[in-house]
């Protein structure tokens, strides 16, 4: 028996698995999130600056990420456009202006059709150069940005006006999936202008970015939890509870609950199994 | 040299860098050498798409193992670089397109007609140069102290020079240049002139009137052609096939356009010049009245007509009048209207500030007042409320309010601008329709009595678009978004790339998963130690962390699985991180200077490929 389970065939974990993920979604569980002061420092620090400030969102992630940092994007974008912000996207990653298109039509054109484009928000687009982009723009935007992502010049989009440099924004907030993402706008933004830079990434980057938190980086988002709890202190705020698109992130701590409790019932399991063959061995005539 | 050149291109790099970082007097110098960084990085895309290519033909011509997913990403990269580059499928863009207007080539030095005023080009301090709009457009002539401008300007033209420089005194010349710098008076709003594009163009069609004033304000040959040509194409007829029963009720094309013509006979609609967009709209929707209010007995009408084509249940009623409680009311759009009579301010020209300054004031305002306050009497509010577009057009209402009473051009706008923001009779309709639907069955009689009028309406629009297609001549094809909606390229990364690239994401739970049933185990204190730290993290980033330890009192709240989560992530992780990072840090620092300064020269390769 204790063979049999230990060479268990790896196709009954992955359906296990599928279940875990499965049933959450299909019975709809959801449980209560409580923020963590990471996620009350992004908050504040989006919701601390006057209606009408300029907030830089630089979304630096893909599909496959998409749905670990997708809830996030979209309570960032809600939450600058409740507050009334100016929004200008910009991408470092290839696929990123299909990130920003998602959102903008998610989110702005969906609840604020109101907000006009190049006067309430603007699609920078993407740029090649990883941390190179972010090295020019600190100092001289228009270096690399001559137009938007539509190739509408630059000087005739009104919220451009009196943009000269990443410094002329109240706050840079970016979704990173990687490289290059929250770690390079800390180091060539942050850190040297006083820039500051709010994020969002993945479970596996969260832990390289603890080092920079609080001086250089004020408050950060971890993977879905993170935006789980940074959207139940968007909705409180703004009396969204109701509306179902912006609980994602919540809806996706279900699925996540259940399969890490999966994940610690295996490792117990795997390791129950190894010590009773060790025992087993040590006992073998 | 093939060695020593990237060796100077490194070493002058990075130490341009390294000095702009240190030095702010050479910071400029940082991000020229950033901008090289991404035109390369640029570059590199091409080079990293050779390689590719290159490996993967490789790897088909000699047929190792996995040589057909060489085909398929080869396939995949090929069919994606060629719906994207070449802009596949993907419509010009809009305002790329100056739909309303035909073209006639014509360079910047063949314009025949330039204009001057006295002035001079103020010195702007940053060393700027002129806007791009006007590039090779504006020259100064300092001995005679004049000013001249080459094409008809254009408003933003005129915009971007007041931004040049931010000058009382040159603000008003460009305004008086603008003012000279314009069509004759026939011409206005008709004639332009984009120097970006080299096109002399015209909008609508052209009259023989107009393309003989044309050709009056000059004689040269290039003049001359350019206008013949323009006539010419102002003057294409476009057809399309549009059976009669496609028309709407009390289809007249007269009353949209002296240029719409329907041949009843051929059973063709004709259109001659080119069509703007606005008279497109006004086309779908001309003949489609606007919905306006359903007073409590037009609704009573349509729930016995509903009840003659079929049952009707409480609730469907009850729907119908929610759903036709939601539309827009008289009272809102008296508002409108009359907000739009109140007088407005509207900044003043540099020349008004100028005579001002001139005159002696100290302080300029800005802005000005314009207009006077007029709202709508009782007799014009009355038969506003009164207004059935089912018997009346908006033309006969504006007419109708204009006998009754004083009404200004912009309440004109404001009350045309409001109705044409509200649905249609026909989308109204559609709209209870649906209400009802949601509310219980519909027979077919009336559905057709609910969609009939919007069925019309929508095919009428399919026929309109087409004209207004067969009317336009794409200008500049490759002006659209490769990857707008409805596109091969946004197919392809909507439908393949995107659940594709989820999909590989995703499947990391599953090895992850089984990776932990067979690997994790607690072999050694280390292993016990990582063991036990995977525990707290994988329980502390969900609910159940919360919910196991939520009985801890709060003097030992510091041991619940959630906190001990922060402090794990906060204490030992930072620490450990900023070790590694501090210790990666200085390893870069130093292999850096070794690559600068060709001490190590290995990123060069070995010289034998």
């Amino acid at each position: 028996m204790l063979e049999y389970v230990a060479r268990l065939d790896r196709r009954w974990i992955f359906l296990m698995m599928l279940l875990a993920v499965a049933i959450p979604i299909l019975f709809q569980l959801r449980f209560p999130e409580t923020p963590t002061p990471l996620a009350k420092a992004v908050f504040d620090a989006v919701e601390n600056l006057p209606p009408g400030s300029k907030v830089l969102l630089a979304f630096d992630y893909d599909p496959a990420s998409e749905g670990e940092l997708g809830p996030m994007a979209t309570a960032f974008v809600l939450h600058c456009a409740k507050k009334g912000h100016k929004m200008y996207f910009i991408a470092l990653w290839p696929v990123g202006p299909q990130m920003i298109d998602d959102q903008i039509r998610k989110v702005i054109k969906t609840d604020f059709p109101n907000l006009v484009y190049g006067e309430d928000y603007v699609n920078l687009g993407f740029k090649p150069g990883n941390e190179g982009v972010i090295k020019v723009i600190v100092t001289d935007l228009r270096q690399l940005y001559t137009t938007d992502d539509k190739g509408v010049n630059i000087d005739k989009i009104p919220m451009m006006q009196g943009i000269r440099s990443v410094q002329d924004f109240d706050l840079v907030i970016n979704v990173s999936a990687g490289y290059p993402g929250t770690k390079e706008w800390v180091q060539y933004a942050a850190t040297p202008y006083g820039i500051p830079v709010v994020g969002g990434c993945t479970g596996v980057q969260a832990p390289l970015l603890y080092p920079y938190i609080p001086d250089q980086l004020p408050g950060l988002l971890g993977a879905i939890k993170g935006a789980a709890e940074y959207e139940k202190l968007v909705v409180d705020r703004y009396d969204l509870a109701d509306v179902g698109r912006y609980l994602e992130g919540l809806r996706r701590m279900g699925p996540q609950l259940v399969a890490h409790m999966l994940m610690i019932f295996l490792i117990i399991a795997g390791n129950v199994i190894y010590f009773a063959q060790r025992r087993q061995e040590r006992y073998r005539p | 040299m093939k060695r020593t050149v990237p060796l100077i291109i490194t070493a002058a790099g990075g130490f341009t860098l390294i000095v702009a970082f240190f030095i702010p007097a050479t910071e400029s110098w940082g991000e020229v050498a950033a901008i090289w960084f991404d035109i390369l990085a640029a570059i590199a895309f091409i080079l990293g798409g050779g390689n590719l290519v290159r490996n993967h033909l490789k790897k088909i011509s000699d047929q190792t193992a996995g040589w057909a997913y060489s085909v398929i990403t080869l396939a995949a990269f090929f069919i994606t670089l060629t719906v994207g580059l070449f802009k596949v499928g993907a419509r010009p863009m809009e305002q790329q397109e100056y739909y309303g207007q035909r073209f006639a080539s014509l360079s910047l030095e063949d314009f025949p007609l330039e204009f001057s005023v006295e002035g001079t080009i103020p010195p702007k301090k940053s060393g700027r140069r002129l806007p791009d709009s006007v590039h090779g457009q504006l020259v100064a002539d300092a001995a005679a102290g004049t000013i001249s401008f080459r094409g008809w300007m254009e408003p933003n033209q005129l915009d971007d020079l007041k931004n040049y420089k931010h000058l009382l005194e040159w603000q008003a010349t460009v305004e008086t240049l603008y003012d000279k710098a314009q069509p004759p008076e026939p011409l206005r709003g008709k004639a332009f002139y984009h120097a970006g594009h080299r096109a002399l163009a015209f909008a609508g069609r052209m009259s023989e009137f107009e393309y003989h004033t044309l050709r009056e304000l000059a004689g040269t040959p290039e003049w001359l052609a350019a206008v013949d040509a323009l006539y010419e194409a102002t003057n294409q007829t476009a057809e399309i096939e549009c059976p009669a029963d496609a028309l709407p009720e009390r289809f007249d094309a007269a009353a949209i356009s002296p240029d719409l013509s329907y041949d009843e006979e051929l059973q063709r609609l004709r259109f001659t010049g080119p069509m703007p967009l606005g008279l497109r709209d006004r086309m779908v929707r001309r003949f489609f009245p606007v919905a306006t209010p359903l007073s409590p007995a037009a609704e009573q009408v349509l729930v016995n007509l509903l009840k003659q084509a079929g049952p009707l249940s409480e609730a469907q009623i009850e729907a119908l009048s929610k759903a036709a409680a939601a539309g827009w009311t008289f009272d809102q759009l008296i508002a409108e209207v009359n907000r739009a009579g109140e007088p407005v301010q509207v900044p003043k020209t540099a020349r008004e500030m100028l005579a001002e300054k001139q005159a002696g004031a100290t302080v300029i305002e800005p802005m000005k007042t314009v207009g006077e306050k007029r709202t709508l009497n009782n007799l014009q509010q009355k038969f506003l409320r009164e207004f059935d577009s089912s018997e009346m057009t908006v033309d006969d209402l504006v007419e109708g309010l204009r006998r009754m009473g004083p009404l200004s051009a912009r309440q004109v706008a404001a009350l045309r601008a409001f109705l044409a923001k509200q649905p249609t009779a026909a989308e109204r309709n559609k709209e209870l329709g649906f209400a009802l639907l949601r509310a219980g069955p519909l027979t077919e009689e009336q559905r057709d009595l609910m969609f009939g009028d919007y069925r019309k309406q929508i095919r009428w629009r399919r026929y309109v678009g087409r004209l207004f297609a067969a009317a336009h001549v794409v200008k500049f094809p490759w002006s659209g978004e490769y990857r707008a909606v409805g596109t091969p390229f946004w197919w392809l990364y909507e439908y393949a790339f995107k659940p594709l690239t989820a999909t590989m994401f995703a499947m990391l739970a599953f090895y992850v998963a089984s990776a932990a049933f067979r690997a994790f185990r607690a072999k050694n204190l280390e292993a016990v130690l990582l063991l036990g730290t995977a525990f707290i993290i994988l329980l502390g980033r969900t609910f159940a962390g919360v919910y196991l330890t939520s009985w801890l009192p709060e003097s030992l709240s510091f041991l619940r699985i959630e906190e001990l989560t922060i402090r794990i992530m906060q204490w030992f992780n930072t620490a450990g991180n900023r070790a590694i990072m501090i210790g990666i840090a200085l390893g870069i620092a130093s292999t850096s200077l070794k690559v600068l300064l060709a001490v190590d020269r290995s990123y060069l390769g070995t010289g034998g490929d």
